[in-house]
């Protein structure tokens, strides 16, 4: 099962037989069978038949629109699950509750935990590199977590933790041309933040998704306080999944030269910078890859893909929240 | 399941049906001959479809089944590379 990117400007995505198609300039670029797919993710302009936007509809396809850039949009997806039991115990916890608590406890100890042996990992291979004072730093950060009952609190544990991981980010970078001072974005105005983003940006596509199956309502968070179109548990739930996958494929492309400097456009007023095309499709790739890749589930004990793992997790989450079980477990790769 | 589709229809319009529909479930690797990989639901479905259209006195089509543990063992020389069903770009 694979996800399309249609990245081509003005193309035409239609539908033949069970198959779903891309022209452009009058060429048929693309021709898959439907039940192939399971994402569509539109990047820049491009029109869709009606035919097959109700396919996509009933096959319970999502479709996610995205700037050229990659900045989400928006989203066109099924109709959300029947099952309102999961979306009531949602609501029940929201506020200060005891497991509004648990859960932004795990959460944000996902994130850390996971930032922590990113650091460690790439401590091991450069033994001279000093990132000892993060790690520590971090690691108090996690231990305090648990003594915290406050989300106000550890909001405030979290954004510590991050400020402490993208000081060391920096340190994480081995490939000449790139420099990395802080995190920013809207609009991201270095290649690395740009590229962050654009992966942030695939990965709510996923995450959303799969809190759509397991039929949350991804608008009512914990972490992430409710804004008007906000996905906030959306948001809530990547957070473990930011370093493992996103920063992974980042560095990776980086470290391992797939994407160079000369990669990227700047725009001259905002000076937002955006990836190429072709390195556009570096990095789709480079995110298939890792999303396909397989590992042991540390909870679940068996093998399974990141992509079946977002799944997991969000079912993990509706189990806490209907009381199947007593703790939420976020995952964490040592 | 893994399943190796080939078809002998001598009428051209019939041929050309039967070759779209086949298209929508697997990958077409040689003259009338498609390998697809499908679920038990998906292969009764293209079963059906495929039942409804061809003339049984002059048509034929075979499905044969690979195990998984013959998978595998395929081997190719030259011809239609095998897709990758993970990333599609356009």
């Amino acid at each position: 099962m694979g996800t399309v990117y249609v990245s081509q400007d003005d193309s035409f995505i239609g539908k033949t037989d069970e198959r779903l198609t891309v022209k452009a300039e009058k060429k048929q670029i693309l021709d898959v069978p439907l039940i192939k797919i399971d994402g569509l993710v539109i990047l820049g302009r491009a029109t869709i038949s009606p035919a097959a936007v109700i396919e996509l509809l009933e096959r319970k396809i999502p479709m996610s629109f995205m700037t050229g850039t990659g900045r989400f949009l928006g989203r066109l997806e099924p109709e959300l699950t029947k099952n309102i039991f999961v979306r009531r115990s949602q609501w029940d916890a929201a506020g200060e509750t005891p497991k509004a608590i648990h859960m932004v406890q795990a959460f944000v100890r996902g994130k850390l935990k996971n930032y922590r042996a990113s650091l460690m990992r790439h401590l091991r291979d450069y033994p001279d590199n000093d990132l000892q004072k993060w790690i520590d730093d971090l690691e108090r950060a996690i231990d305090s977590l648990a003594t915290i009952k406050a989300i106000a609190s550890l909001r405030g544990v979290e954004g510590h933790g991050s400020a402490v991981y993208w000081q060391a980010f920096p340190k994480l970078i081995r490939a000449d041309g790139f420099s990395f001072t802080t995190r920013n974005r809207r609009p991201p105005i270095d290649p690395v933040n740009a590229m962050l983003s654009f992966g942030y940006s695939l990965l709510r596509h996923d995450v959303q998704g799969a809190l759509n199956i397991v039929g949350f309502d991804p608008y009512l968070g914990y972490l992430h306080t409710e804004r008007y179109g906000r996905p906030s548990l959306a948001l809530d739930l990547m957070e473990e999944f930011r370093p493992l996958i996103v920063d992974a494929i980042v560095l990776s492309a980086i470290n391992r030269k797939a994407i160079a400097p000369k990669d990227f456009t700047s725009e001259p007023l905002s000076k937002a910078i955006s990836l190429s095309n072709e390195a556009r499709k570096v990095f789709l790739t480079l995110y298939e890859q890792k999303k396909q890749s397989k590992f042991k589930h540390p909870v679940m004990g068996r093998q399974c893909t990141y992509q079946e793992a977002f799944e997991l997790q969000a079912r993990l989450l509706a189990k806490y929240l209907m009381d199947e079980t007593d703790k939420y477990p976020p995952l964490v790769m040592k | 399941m893994f399943i190796v589709i080939s078809y002998d229809i001598p009428e051209d319009k019939r041929r050309t049906k039967i070759h779209k529909i086949l298209k929508s479930y697997g990958q077409w690797m040689q003259f009338s001959v498609f390998e697809c990989e499908l679920t038990d639901a998906q292969y009764a479905k293209l079963r059906s479809r495929l039942s409804k259209l061809i003339k049984p006195s002059e048509d034929s089509i075979r499905f044969y089944f690979l195990c998984a543990c013959c998978q595998p063992k395929i081997e190719r020389i030259g011809g239609e590379q095998v897709r990758d069903d993970t990333i599609f770009f356009a």
